[in-house]
Order: C-alpha cells, then sequence, then structure tokens
C-alpha cells in the first residue's frame, strides 16, 4: 500500500528518531557498564526498550500514518511482553 | 476484515488522496499477519525468561557477567542502522529511485553481515569454553532466544537481499512498490525484537 | 473432469472408502474390549485390534491423499498424468501389500509375522503405528517413490502453481521422513526420539501442508474467489505451520529421556500450533463468504467448512489442552491423549480427503459439477452424524481423561491403573454408544453415493432451495 503523505518529509523526524534510538542503546549499555542494578534501573532500562520499540514502530514500520487497530498494533505487542517481564522482575525483588 | 485488504494490497490509486489515513499498515498485509505471530512466539520466549529468572535470581545474574556486552552494543547499534537504511530505501522506492532504493537496501544488508560477524564471534567464544544448552537455565535461555532470533536475522537479511536484486533490475515503481515495504516491515520486526532481548538479557539484573 | 488421468483417482477413493468402513468396525471392536476386557479373545485380541484400528486410518488416508493429488494435479499442472499406468499398478501393490499386512495382523501372533518376514534381517517392527512387517515398509517407500516421481514429473512439466508446489513439498517430506521407520537404535531414547520423526513430523508437519493445499484447491474450485488470495493465505498458513510445528516436536520429549530444554522449545512452540488452524478456520469462512459464484456442490463445501472449523477444535484446541510440559507431566498418555488423536485425525485428515472426495467424485462418475439434490442431501446427514458423533467421542474420552488424571495422577491417594479403569467405565460405554452412531454415519455416507444417482444433477437454484 502507497502511503499517502510526501515521503521526503519522512527523512528528517527519521534521523532524528534515529539519533533518539542510538542514543538511547548507549545510555542502555552504559547502565550495564557502570554495574548498576536494581528493581529501579531494571525497569527504567525496560522502558527505554520500549520507547525504542514505540518509535521503531510508529517511524519505521510507518504505523503512525495508519488508522484502527493496527496503528497500535507493536504498542499493544510491547505491552505484553513489557508488562510481564515488569511482573516478574517486581515479584523477584519482592521475593 | 483482514482479507478485503489481502486482495487489493497492491495499492491505492495513486494521486488519489484518500480523506482518511489507510486501515492497514505498509506492505503486504501477509506479511503482517506472519509478524504478529512472530511477535507472539517472542513474546512468551520473554515472558518465559522472565519467569524462570525469578525463581534463580542469582544464577542468572551470575552467568550474565559472562556475557560481551560490548559485542551485543555493536550489534544493537548495527540493527539500528540497518533499520535507518531500510526507511531511506523505502523512500527512494516510493520515490520511484530503484537505483537509490538498492543502495540503501545493500547497506542495510551489510550491517546484517556486522551482526551476523559479531555474534558469531560470541557463540565461538561460549562454545568454546564449553557452554551448551543443558549448562544451565541462564544458558538455555540465552543460546535458544538469541540464536532463535539469529535465524531471523538470517531470513530477514535473504529477504531483503531479494528486495535490492529486484529494485536493482527496476522491478518497483511509484505505483507499485509493495514489495520493499513488505521486507522493510519483516526487518524493523527483526530490530524490534533485538531491542528488547538486548536490555532483557544483556543489561537487566 | 478436465483430463482423462485424472480417473485414476476413483480407485483410491473407492478403497479409502472401504478402509475406512474396516477403521471403524474395529475402532468398535476396540472400544467395548475397554469394557468387557474378553470381547473376541483370543481371535481379536486388544493389541491386534488396536494395531488395526490405527494402521487402518493410515493406510486409507494415505489412499485419500494419493487419490486426491492424482486428481488435483493435472488440473493445477494443466496437462496429463505423466503415467496414468503407473499410477494404476502402484494402487494395486499397495492395497494388495496393505490387505496382506492386515491378513497378517489378524491371522499370525504378531511374533510369528516377524518370523515368517524374516524382520531379524532388518529389525523395524514392534513399535506404535509402524508396525508393519519390513517387506511391506519397503513396499510402501516403493510405492511412495513411484507417487512422487509421477506427481513431481506432472508439476514440472506443466504450470507449477503455489497449490501444487506446497503439496508436492507435502508429499515429498511424507516419503523423506517415513525413512526414518527403518531407523531402529538399540537405545531406546533414541529409538523414541526418531520415531516421532515420523509420527510427529507427519501429522503436525508435512501432512498439514498437504491439507493446506487441497482445502486451498477445493476452495478456488469452489468460491471462483482469486487464486492470489487464496495463495498468499496459504503461504502464511504453512509458513507458521512449519515454524510451530517442526520445533513443537519437543512436546514429544519431555519424559523420553532427551535434554531438559525440550520442555521449553516444545511447550512454547507447540503452544504457538493452533495459531495456523485459527488461520485455516478464519481462510475458508473468509473465502465461501466472499465467494464470487454458487458452486452445486454444496456438500463439499460443508465438508471444507467443516474441516477447517474441526481441525482447529482438534488439533488446535485439544492439542493444546495438554501441550505444555506441567501439564503434560500429568496427562501424558492418558485418555486425554486419545480424546485429542480422535478429533484430530477426523477434524484435519479424514475431513479433508472426505473434502476431497465429495468435490471429485461426482465429475469422476461422470456428473458435470456435483450429485443429485437428493444424493447431496443425504451426505450432508452424514457430515453432520459423524462430525457431531466425534465431537461426543472427544467430549466422553477428556471426561475419562480428566477423572483418570485425577483419580490416578492427581489425588492424594492415587488408585492404581487398573482400579481407575473400571471407574471410568461408564464414559467408555458412552463413547461406544458415540461410535455407533459414527457408524450409522459412516454407513449413510456410503449410501449417498447409490442413492439419486438416476435423478437430474443439482443446480444453483435447487441447492439453494433445498
Amino acid at each position: 500500500m502507497n502511503t499517502t503523505e510526501p515521503t521526503r518529509q519522512l527523512i528528517r523526524p527519521c534521523t532524528l528518531v534515529y539519533a533518539v534510538l542510538m542514543l538511547l542503546t548507549l545510555v542502555t549499555w552504559g547502565i550495564g557498564r557502570a554495574g548498576l542494578s536494581g528493581l529501579g534501573v531494571s525497569l527504567l532500562v525496560l522502558a527505554f526498550a520500549m520507547l525504542k520499540g514505540q518509535l521503531i514502530g510508529d517511524w519505521f514500520m510507518g504505523l503512525r500514518g495508519v488508522r484502527g487497530i493496527w496503528r497500535w498494533v507493536v504498542v499493544i505487542w510491547l505491552l505484553i511482553p513489557g508488562g510481564l517481564i515488569s511482573l516478574a522482575f517486581i515479584l523477584s525483588y519482592r521475593g | 476484515m483482514m482479507s478485503n485488504n489481502m486482495e487489493t494490497s497492491a495499492a491505492a490509486p495513486v494521486g488519489v488522496q484518500p480523506a482518511t489515513r489507510p486501515a492497514y499498515p505498509p506492505g503486504d498485509l501477509a506479511i503482517w499477519i506472519f509478524i504478529l505471530a512472530e511477535l507472539l512466539v517472542f513474546a512468551v520466549f520473554f515472558a518465559a525468561y522472565a519467569f524462570t529468572r525469578m525463581n534463580h535470581v542469582e544464577l542468572f545474574n551470575e552467568y550474565q557477567a559472562t556475557l560481551n556486552r560490548d559485542a551485543a552494543l555493536i550489534n544493537t547499534l548495527a540493527l539500528l542502522t540497518s533499520s535507518y537504511f531500510v526507511m531511506r530505501g523505502v523512500v527512494a522506492a516510493r520515490e520511484g529511485n530503484n537505483a537509490l532504493c538498492a543502495r540503501w537496501i545493500w547497506a542495510a544488508v551489510a550491517m546484517g553481515v556486522v551482526f551476523v560477524v559479531v555474534k558469531s564471534t560470541e557463540y565461538a567464544h561460549h562454545l568454546g569454553a564449553g557452554v551448551s544448552l543443558s549448562t544451565n537455565d541462564f544458558y538455555m535461555f540465552y543460546l535458544s532466544l538469541t540464536f532463535f532470533h539469529f535465524m531471523h536475522v538470517i531470513l530477514g537479511m535473504v529477504i531483503l537481499a531479494a528486495v535490492a536484486v529486484k529494485a536493482r533490475s527496476g522491478g518497483y515503481s511509484v505505483e507499485d512498490h509493495t514489495g520493499v515495504e513488505t521486507g522493510a516491515s519483516y526487518w524493523h520486526m527483526v530490530d524490534l525484537l533485538w531491542l528488547i532481548l538486548f536490555p532483557l538479557v544483556y543489561v537487566m539484573r | 473432469m478436465q483430463y482423462k488421468s485424472q480417473a485414476v483417482a476413483k480407485p483410491y477413493f473407492i478403497a479409502a472408502i472401504g478402509l475406512f468402513v474396516g477403521q471403524i468396525l474395529f475402532g468398535l471392536i476396540l472400544g467395548l474390549q475397554y469394557v468387557i476386557g474378553d470381547f473376541m479373545f483370543p481371535e481379536i485380541p486388544f493389541n491386534v485390534a488396536r494395531m488395526v484400528h490405527t494402521n487402518l486410518l493410515i493406510v486409507w488416508l494415505l489412499f485419500g491423499f494419493m487419490g486426491a493429488a492424482y486428481y488435483l494435479v493435472p488440473e493445477e499442472a494443466e496437462r496429463e498424468l505423466v503415467s496414468p499406468g503407473l499410477a494404476l499398478l502402484m494402487f494395486w501393490v499397495f492395497l494388495v501389500a496393505g490387505a496382506l499386512t492386515i491378513l497378517g495382523y489378524l491371522l499370525v501372533p504378531y511374533s510369528g509375522l516377524a518370523e515368517l518376514t524374516r524382520n531379524e534381517l532388518l529389525p523395524t517392527m514392534g513399535r506404535e503405528f509402524l508396525e508393519q512387517p519390513t517387506i511391506t515398509k519397503l513396499g510402501i517407500v516403493v510405492v511412495a517413490l513411484a507417487f512422487v516421481f509421477n506427481i513431481g514429473l506432472t508439476i514440472l512439466k506443466g504450470r507449477k502453481t503455489v497449490v501444487s508446489l506446497v503439496l508436492l513439498i507435502g508429499l515429498v517430506g511424507l516419503a523423506v521422513f517415513f525413512l526414518f521407520s527403518f531407523y531402529n537404535p538399540d537405545n531406546l531414547v533414541k529409538d523414541k526420539y526418531y520415531w516421532w520423526w515420523v509420527v510427529h513430523l507427519w501429522v503436525e508437519g508435512v501432512w498439514e501442508l498437504i491439507l493446506g493445499s487441497i482445502l486451498a484447491f477445493v476452495l478456488i474450485k469452489t468460491t471462483g474467489v482469486d487464486r492470489e488470495v487464496i495463495e498468499k493465505w496459504l503461504y502464511v498458513i504453512i509458513a507458521m505451520t512449519l515454524i510451530t510445528g517442526i520445533i513443537g516436536t519437543g512436546h514429544h520429549f519431555y519424559w523420553i529421556g532427551a535434554p531438559e530444554y525440550w520442555q521449553w522449545w516444545g511447550s512454547i512452540f507447540s503452544a504457538l500450533e493452533p495459531i495456523p488452524f485459527f488461520m485455516m478456520t478464519v481462510f475458508a469462512f473468509n473465502m465461501v463468504n466472499r465467494r464470487r459464484r454458487n458452486h452445486p456442490n454444496k456438500a463439499a463445501i460443508l465438508w471444507a467448512l467443516g474441516t477447517a472449523v474441526m481441525a482447529f477444535l482438534g488439533a488446535g484446541v485439544w492439542g493444546f489442552l495438554h501441550t505444555l510440559s506441567p501439564v503434560n507431566y500429568y496427562t501424558h498418555g492418558t485418555q486425554i491423549t486419545a480424546a485429542h488423536g480422535h478429533m484430530a485425525f477426523y477434524g484435519a485428515y479424514v475431513m479433508i480427503v472426505l473434502t476431497m472426495i465429495s468435490y471429485a467424485m461426482p465429475m469422476l462418475r461422470g456428473r458435470e459439477a456435483a450429485n443429485s439434490n437428493r444424493s447431496q442431501v443425504l451426505e450432508m446427514w452424514s457430515f453432520w452424524l459423524m462430525t457431531v458423533s466425534i465431537v461426543f467421542i472427544t467430549l466422553f474420552l477428556t471426561g475419562a481423561g480428566i477423572l483418570q488424571v485425577y483419580l490416578q495422577r492427581f489425588s492424594a491417594d492415587p488408585l492404581p491403573f487398573m482400579v481407575v479403569q473400571d471407574k471410568i467405565a461408564l464414559f467408555y460405554w458412552m463413547r461406544e454408544v458415540a461410535g455407533l452412531v459414527f457408524l450409522i454415519g459412516l454407513l449413510t455416507y456410503v449410501a449417498s453415493f447409490f442413492v439419486g444417482s438416476r435423478e437430474p444433477e443439482a443446480t444453483v437454484a435447487v441447492a439453494e432451495k433445498a
């Protein structure tokens, strides 16, 4: 299916998104390298990952320009493993 | 119903600007059904990792430290960069620039090669150290998850290469470039999965 | 019928139905032996009845698949079969070999059959579903090779469609994985491990490709929906089937001594095996709803839709019930497995073969497109009788299984196997009654071939009034 928006205009925001993705990745890696651990840190790292996934879905996969249920398909998916992983980590820090 | 689109996925007529945004994502709807199924498999796998870890926190933390986080960083950057290249390739195809599209897609494949090489050296290191699926639960998950993903990277590269070859021979046009978007969607999914896998297996503790 | 050589499908279909009747008769004997242990003993002991029941099933399904392929491939390839003569010859070879094997089971003690057929030269006997004497297995290989050669060459020389290529992959896979029945290692773990490469990779792997392509073919013919649409669905469905089904083999490796990671691999991948079956259901109903024409063969469409639903329920839902390793720890080898086996085999493979027979047989018998209205009505009655009774068989066995798991394995003081069997006898009786209804349905089905054959063919208008 062809998108309707002028495609040239996609490049600039996508480049910005790419920079954000690279930056968040470096931060995640830095957290690991610094040996940080704990529930708060883990959930923060996970939140970064979900944000990154959402950016990929919206901008690179182009779901931002879609209406209806497909618009949210990546976001909904992210919530499933994201929620379960969070739950498991919260429980493991409780127990 | 989804099948409506499966019949006509090739195209809204060009030049006609629909009043509303499209109801279906870019690319062939069949690939999206496939992507959904794949995402589901990995979601189950990720959750299984997290809940097994819950019962073996110390074991998981101990062996997570044996992984090469720097290699994982390189691989994450490689996949993100390749996704960006693929996006540029899609834009080129939409403008009818087949040659440019092919160049971007090949560049993305090259990033895939980087991933495969780095990941292979990681595997060589672990296998050389005598690690196997039966060593312990952590390595079982690490090897299963990353290898299953690794196979997807290879499949994605094959798909991208096919797209690039077709683009090189002028196979796409402003009117019809569904094939590029189909391959691109699959590749972005491979990237998306790694974005969860990387922090989960390499960083979170 | 567009090509003369399609006619070779007819004897295959007739043999399939004949053996089907035999399978059900032995099923009834077997079902009664669950509650009357010495019924027909010593003429037909339980183990023999079971062997005949399962072996007949496999053999008649293979006859059905071959017949379906011989009918489907010329039409898809748009040319005659390379060698109709070879197909007919192989029909007789397979039928005679199959009949002799069954007679061997019935007339000679199994160990005697092993001696008689010189099993010691290449021992392959004695394993569930693969009980056939080695010489029969070799015969099956010859038949399969000749069949794949005939079909494959026809496809390669003619028009290549997705439907026929998927079918060919399925048939080649069927032949290749059967070769593992000749591998019979001393190590019991390895023995079981590779035994599943035949059994599982057949029914949850390559057979599903055969199922998918036959279903796609019948839907293309009866709905008139564009081939491209149907092919795209077929691609997605078989990709999911292979991803989940191949690694899903792991759900058989939980307790046989295979490495522990199979607990995870098996659970995760096989838990997703219902997905392709669900897609198939959505697919079939979608195509029929979007049909471009009304086909006069209502019965065939009913079978096609029935396949899609029952395969999802039997293979998908009832498979999922006991596929996760923590659940299977309790349910392994109980009547839950039998419940799943009955509905999955009926829903997926019996029904797809009957779908193809229902679609093709009228043409093979000289009709334009469909049987007379009266014949179709009777056939649809048989559809409902058999389908409803298999649902009840499955439910009764599930009930028996749940009770068995609880009493024998889960409760605070578990009871011995035979004591539990006595306690669940009521379910076995009800299953037997449902089995009798199934037989009535099957006889109705056979009768539908002899009813109304002099009456005019059903037309769309008439069929719709009915």
